[in-house]
């Protein structure tokens, strides 16, 4: 669905991604990791062309991406998740998803704010706060909805569990999984938390100074024992009870 | 290392025939202006444009090197040209015996005092040097203080805010001279003792070699400035200011020193622009002439380059005296609708200011990053300091 | 009403106009807008011409004032302001940009003044429009009618920016420009969008201004000082802080004035610039963000909290 192409990168005349090929197969998640400063939120403002794209390609659904606005490319169907600043925390909640939903008729925006506040009950609840004053979870989740309100073709998930609590980053996991279990919705996940990104995910790269280091079978890379201590900090031993948590994951997201 | 010597040199020759070009474009206007108009309107632009680039260097080094938003130049001008109205004059008076105190400057008074300490100067050569001293110096106290006075509150500022207290700043300093008629006789000028008016017809030509002794000295003073690690410092400041406080660099120190320089010598530039007309107007003292020209001086000119201000202010100063010189012979069209073609000197200064942003950014003469020091000199305190760790 | 309050009123609803001008244009696209002098002065020359020109009163001419203030804001947008969006120039290139197409705005005003005086016969260069105005309940109308055509604009403004889908899109883009592009939210018509309203503010408070003092091509230039202290003293951050900053601004200007004039003589008037001025530095003094910093819903929470505190 998505295929970026020798590409070259950064912000200014700062270098930050090398000769990069990625494949984003369609309804699967596909999983970048890699250490701090590796290039994971580089590549996706590229796709976005929020970073300026010196050389390569960025092929979305056989279209070329190469200077298209930003805000046609959220027209083109992909929606974009930052790390930060992710919600219009000025704005109410409701109008976050408005805002959100922003080229969709008005009906279209009507229907999506109600599914999302069923598929997210957090957000009923809070429908006319302003976003500012939510908890660091409910932000997410919100983040997530205004991401899924755009009926996305593809979503791309920076860091969606950084600075979470860790039952929060669970969550917010399973929430990923299951977007592309049941609403069959292709997802470029950036993580720092690899070990259960790559548990959830089908593809994976490992990226690592601006590099394709790794590239293949999501649980593999928990096979690679060098690769896995050096970059990502999981030691061996947890590579064996993948298959147990998966299961466990499978069970919360019908639950929840 | 040879692409990058080869590339250098590009780069430099590249500058260098832009400079012969502008060059070429000011020594043919000149010598047009020479040829229909005599010598004098060549003497008056070179005084505006010693003056100026005084001024503009000033500038220069506050906006240029240090990135401060001075848009409130006028009032450093305002307090040397002040200080020029009302004090020498004053000390001369008292030495002379005449009236000194508030009623110096009333016009009543005034305009049969000046004349007779013009005499007193005109018959000593010594005196008028010690007068024009005097002049210089008290302009740069007096630049200097009210340096120091506007960076007390504005220094800690952000970029825009800053910019729009200086100009305010500027333009109350200009009412409070407008209107306390004490200082420089309010709305009417008050004259200012001429240093030289011993060189009878002469004047004109003295006072261009003169203010271009003192405009040379002080371009060379703001290039050691700037190439010493003050400087360094200075442009510390402008790229960067977080990390240059990380680095542990007192930004209010440092921002207070660079204003308190640059108001001193935008001050002598204020000082010399009222000595040069003989009265001061203090109406006349708009942040137009004196932030705004300045300021398109400078970016045509390039920001951070001495030389690019002086070729900036004198392909400029030459424009504007044309379009007044010209105005009846090449503007009738407008003048037949009873537009004055004067109003183009603000449609060229506005047309200059947009073209040189958005097509020539680093100006005519972009400045040169080099290294603080010789390279010679690096090796040898390398050496020195292996030798001494050895 | 005490005579300086008619005037003020008059003075301090042109001089909030501005400021809200001045603070939008800011939020949006971090541009110190200078142009709003000339705008101004544009503004209150419309009114002019239309007046001595077709006849009326000024206030039929506003409509007019407002589509040409906001043509001149649309010429600088796509002239000079956009592409240095694009190039992300510093915040002194594009506030030096504006500066630019300042001047070449005032020349134009005054070869425009220039010809109606040669073409019309008319004293473009001083001009007194309050008398072009008419009397209501022994006042001049103006004191009433303006201050009414501020706050109707204002409310629009504030049902534009919280009601309607690009109103919010708008503030949207104010807090996160990256995010609000990344929703399909166009930045380009978002910063036109904001020229547009920015200029026709500019243009309208120019011609209210110019119902309080006499009207000069330099008008603008003169005052713009105090157009900037109200929007500083608003703090920058919101544009109801811009409009009560200036408002603030122009109120005390007379009412300073007016009261020192009293007590000390005549020879304050030369000084009254330096009211507003001394305001504006006394208030970040104690406020370094400006009027929008005080913390008055804080203030209010902390009275409350204290008399609770009392009872119990």
């Amino acid at each position: 669905m998505l295929t970026v192409k020798n590409l070259n990168s950064g912000y200014g005349k700062l270098q930050v991604l090398y000769d990069l090929n990625i494949n984003v197969p369609e309804k699967e998640l596909t999983v970048i990791v890699g250490p701090n400063g590796a290039g994971k939120t580089t590549l996706l403002c590229s796709i976005m062309n929020i970073a300026n794209v010196f050389s390569g390609e960025i092929i979305f659904g056989g279209e070329p991406l190469a200077g298209v606005v930003t805000h046609k490319l959220a027209q083109k169907g992909i929606s974009y998740v930052p790390q930060m600043g992710n919600v219009f925390a000025d704005l109410t909640v409701l109008d976050n998803l408005h805002m959100a939903g922003y080229m969709l008729s008005k009906a279209e925006v009507n229907d999506k704010s109600e599914q999302m506040t069923e598929i997210f009950p957090v957000l009923k609840a809070f429908i006319y706060r302003l976003a500012g004053t939510l908890s660091g979870g409910e932000r997410r989740m919100l983040a997530i909805a205004m991401g899924l309100m755009k009926n996305p073709k593809l979503m791309l998930l920076d860091e969606l569990s950084t600075d979470l609590a860790p039952i929060i980053a669970e969550r917010v996991m399973v929430e990923i999984a299951r977007m592309r279990d049941e609403l069959g919705i292709t997802i470029l996940l950036v993580e720092q938390m690899a070990k259960r990104a790559l548990e959830i995910g089908d593809t994976a790269y490992l990226l690592v100074s601006g590099e394709v280091r790794y590239s293949g079978k999501a649980d593999s890379l928990l096979h690679e024992p060098e690769l896995c201590s050096m970059y990502l900090g999981i030691k061996q031993a947890s590579g064996k009870d993948a298959d147990t948590k998966l299961s466990v994951l499978g069970e919360g997201s019908e639950n929840s | 290392m040879t692409v990058n010597e080869s590339s250098g040199g590009i780069f430099k020759s590249l500058i260098a025939s832009r400079i012969t070009y502008v060059l070429a474009i000011i020594i043919a206007l000149l010598a047009f202006l020479y040829f229909t108009r005599g010598l004098s309107i060549i003497l008056t632009i070179l005084i505006q444009v010693t003056i100026f680039s005084i001024i503009t260097m000033s500038l220069n080094l506050e906006s240029g090197y240090s990135g401060i938003p001075q848009f409130g130049r006028v009032a450093a001008v305002i307090a040397g040209a002040f200080a020029v109205g009302a004090i020498p004059g004053r000390i001369m008076a008292a030495f002379m015996g005449l009236p000194a105190g508030a009623e110096y400057a009333s016009d009543t008074v005034n305009f049969r005092l000046v004349p007779e300490i013009n005499t007193l100067l005109a018959n000593s050569w010594l005196m008028s040097l010690g007068f024009l001293a005097m002049c210089l110096v008290i302009a740069a106290l007096s630049g200097a203080l009210i340096g120091w006075l506007i960076s007390r509150p504005a220094i800690r500022l952000k970029e825009g805010y800053l910019g729009i207290s200086m100009l305010a700043i500027g333009d109350f300093l200009m009412w409070v001279g407008h209107n306390w008629s004490i200082i420089v006789g309010g709305s009417v000028p008050v004259n200012v003792p001429d240093p030289f008016r011993m060189f009878g017809t002469n004047r004109f030509t003295v006072i261009v070699v003169v203010f271009f002794v003192i405009a040379v000295l002080i371009f060379v003073y703001l290039n050691k400035l700037t190439q010493s690690p003050f400087g360094r410092n200075l442009r510390m400041l402008r790229d960067n200011d977080l990390s240059a406080v990380a680095a542990g660099l007192d930004i209010v120190k440092v921002r207070t020193q660079c204003l308190v320089i640059g108001a001193a010598i935008a001050a002598i530039g204020g000082g010399l622009y009222v000595i040069y007309t003989g009265s001061v107007a203090a109406i006349g003292l708009t942040r137009l002439t004196f932030t705004f020209w300045p300021w398109a001086y400078m970016m045509l000119g390039g920001i951070g380059s001495n030389i690019g201000v002086f070729l900036g202010v004198i392909l400029l100063t030459i424009l504007r005296t044309m379009i007044i010189i010209f105005r009846s012979t090449w503007f009738g069209f407008l003048m037949a609708v009873g537009i004055d073609p004067l109003w183009l000197e603000f449609t060229l200064l506005g047309a200059v200011i947009i073209i040189v942003i958005l097509f020539l950014p680093h100006g005519l003469v972009p400045e040169k990053i080099a290294p603080m020091l010789p390279s010679k000199r690096i090796k040898k305190v390398l050496a020195d300091r292996q030798v001494v760790s050895g | 009403m005490a005579p300086w309050l008619s005037s003020g009123l008059v003075y301090a609803s042109g001089l909030a106009l501005t400021a809200g001008s001045i603070t939008l244009l800011y939020i949006v696209t971090r541009t110190f807008n200078f142009a709003v002098a000339s705008m101004a002065t544009i503004g209150f020359y419309v009114a002019y011409s239309g007046v001595t020109l077709y006849g009326g009163l000024p206030y039929l001419y506003y409509p007019l004032v407002l589509i040409i203030g906001a043509i001149t804001g649309v010429v600088c947008y796509y002239g000079l302001n956009r592409p240095l969006l694009y190039r992300k120039a510093a915040e002194t290139t594009l506030m030096m940009s504006t500066l630019g197409y300042d001047l070449i705005l005032l020349s134009v005003i005054q070869m425009y003044a220039d010809f109606l005086t040669h073409s019309y016969k008319l004293f473009p260069r001083r001009v007194t429009m309050s008398l072009f105005d008419f009397e209501l309940f022994g006042e001049r109308a103006a004191a009433f009618i303006l201050p009414i055509i501020a706050i109707a604009f204002l409310t629009i403004l504030h049902i534009f920016l919280t009601k309607t889908k690009f109103g919010i899109a708008m503030r949207a883009t104010i807090e996160n420009p990256t995010l609000a592009g990344a929703s399909g939210i166009n930045s380009d018509r978002v910063y036109l969008v904001s020229w547009i309203i920015s200029g026709g503010m500019a243009a309208l408070g120019g011609s209210f201004i110019a119902m309080a003092m006499t009207g000069t091509p330099v008008m603008g230039m003169f005052i713009i000082p105090l157009m900037f202290a109200g929007a500083i003293l608003g703090g920058l951050g919101n544009i109801y802080g811009g409009i009560l900053g200036g408002m603030v601004i122009g109120l005390t200007e007379f009412a300073g004035v007016f009261i020192l004039a009293q007590n000390f003589g005549p020879w304050v008037l030369g000084y009254r610039m330096g009211i507003p001025l001394f305001i504006m530095a006394a208030t970040l003094l104690v406020f370094p963000r400006g009027l929008s910093g005080i913390p008055l819903a804080k203030i209010i929470r902390n009275l409350f909290r204290r008399k609770r505190g009392a009872r119990a």
